[in-house]
């Protein structure tokens, strides 16, 4: 899975999570709460986009991700 | 041998006289109400200027204790109080609450502090002081106090400004648990207990009257430490399964949706559970417990025994059941543990009225909640001396006239004094 993968996988769980927010356009510059992701919702989207990468990680590594871009680059760290 | 046997006789939760409606304050406040109805909250109990953590502390436990013949009162030998609403760095609140009780002075007293997690600290040392039989008999009452007189800390570098879900789920609340070797409310599973700390700086109160924080990594900490203290629990207990072994789950409930959203990541982390089977054991076997919660707010040390509480009120124990508790405090630490709950439990829960009494507190208008939010300065941390006002809303105090409560009534050079009303 590469990180362009680990994206789309992230905003597809975006989607699914927060479907009234059209997300078509967001890039990983974004944060997942400028997008309008509230801090229950940034946790879930970020559970589910380990599980469908296959890594497990403490939620806390995140807590500094400022960015998708970030969220992305700490998973995909995981992975190898 | 006979089987020992520890956990809680008696329980009575103190919400409060007023409340404010939540959602009128989202409103208020703009918050976005669409995402804002996912977490779960509706109503939030507000302190009074001229109630403080001593005055709930001693309203949750008069009634326990009123219930005691003298001799049995006289069986309590430790007062533990619990709290990060401290008002004194030294003189533990519990001294205050001893006196006002009247409890026999053969007693240990003092305070306990770690967040959130201070009620389960404290339980769980009366817990051990029962179970180690070292004064056969002896009881043991422990207090959780804590109200939240909202003022948020500005934001810094590491400290988010992003307070929006802290002030609607911020309430006020005591929650007094009478422990023994006759536990008719809930028997612990003992040893049974899973336990993980780590130090984190998600949330923290590190001014007076005041909090500060991490909201996400405070959720983050929170849902590693569900899934570590029950890795931990389950590594001390044969044959654990998390959807089969615990016929009710009570978790700390700082507002529904974090609730929520836990039980869900635990469902897919421990079960390989999916939708809609996930929402389902939600409604079956947490939604109880987050009755009182959602009408309370966050209470912060007692907030675990709220949902407890709220489970066992409103759970089906036409047979014996098995509650998992899982309690999380900020800085951190948490910890896992259980216990039965009988039929009989839930009569003498139910007999304390819990719902009446919060239908009883006096509804804020979003006016009056503000004008109270200025009059907190009054008595706030340090203060010396100062006579409180108990008309300063007159309808709250036609509500609470007759109840024999306990009320703030003066500092005096830093002694504080309370009157009954």
């Amino acid at each position: 899975m590469s990180q362009e993968e680990i994206f789309k996988a992230l905003m597809s769980v975006f989607s699914e999570i927060v479907p009234e927010v059209d997300v078509s356009a967001a890039t990983p510059q974004d944060s997942l709460r400028d997008l309008g992701a509230n801090s229950i919702d940034r946790a879930d989207i970020i559970t589910e986009t380990m599980e469908a990468a296959g890594v497990s990680l403490p939620m806390v590594r995140f807590a500094d991700a400022q960015s998708i871009g970030d969220i992305v680059r700490i998973i995909d760290e995981a992975r190898s | 041998m006979q089987p020992r046997a520890a956990g809680i006789e008696a329980i009575n939760f103190y919400g409060g006289s007023a409340y404010l409606d939540v959602q009128t304050l989202a409103e208020y406040r703009g918050l976005d109400n669409e995402r804002f109805a996912n977490l779960l909250m509706h109503e939030k109990s507000v302190a009074l200027p001229f109630e403080d953590p001593v005055s709930f502390a001693v309203n949750a436990a008069k009634p326990i204790v009123d219930a005691l013949s003298q001799e049995e009162r006289d069986r309590i030998e430790v007062l533990i109080t619990c709290t990060e609403s401290g008002i004194d760095f030294g003189k533990s609140l519990s001294t205050y609450v001893h006196d006002y009780l009247g409890l026999n002075r053969g007693c240990r007293l003092f305070e306990v502090k770690n967040a959130c997690y201070a009620g389960t600290a404290g339980f769980q040392n009366a817990v051990n002081f029962v179970l180690s039989q070292v004064s056969p008999g002896a009881k043991g009452l422990v207090v959780t106090t804590d109200i939240s007189r909202f003022k948020a800390t500005e934001g810094g570098e590491a400290l988010q400004e992003d307070w929006s879900f802290a002030e609607p789920s911020g309430g006020a609340g005591a929650m007094a648990i009478l422990v023994s070797d006759t536990p008719h409310v809930f028997s612990v599973d003992v040893g049974a207990n899973g336990y993980y700390g780590y130090e984190v700086m998600d949330t923290c109160r590190p001014v007076p009257d005041s909090e500060a924080g991490n909201a996400d990594l405070s959720l983050m900490s929170y849902l590693d430490c569900c899934e570590a203290a029950y890795r931990a629990y389950a590594d001390k207990v044969e044959d654990v399964d998390y959807a089969a072994t615990f016929d009710y789950l009570s978790f700390h409930t700082p507002f529904g949706g974090m609730v929520k959203g836990a039980h869900r990541t635990m469902m897919r982390r421990m079960c390989k559970a999916k939708n809609p089977a996930i929402e389902a054991d939600f409604e079956r076997r947490v939604l109880p417990g987050l009755s009182y919660c959602q009408r309370v707010g966050n209470v912060f040390g007692g907030t675990v025994f709220l949902n407890l509480l709220g489970t066992i009120a409103h759970g089906d124990f036409s047979t014996p059941k098995r509650v998992g508790i899982f309690s999380y405090g900020s800085g951190c630490c948490s910890e896992f543990y259980s216990g039965v709950v009988t039929q009989d439990s839930q009569e003498r829960v139910r007999a304390m009225g819990t719902g009446k009494v919060l239908d009883d507190r006096y509804e804020l208008s979003i006016e009056q909640y503000l004008r109270l939010t200025k009059e907190n300065e009054v008595i706030e941390f340090g203060t010396r001396n100062v006579e409180l006002r108990l008309d300063l809303i007159p309808e709250v105090l036609d509500t609470v006239s007759g109840t024999g409560r306990l009320f703030l009534k003066r500092v005096n050079e830093f002694h504080r004094e309370y009157e009954w009303v």
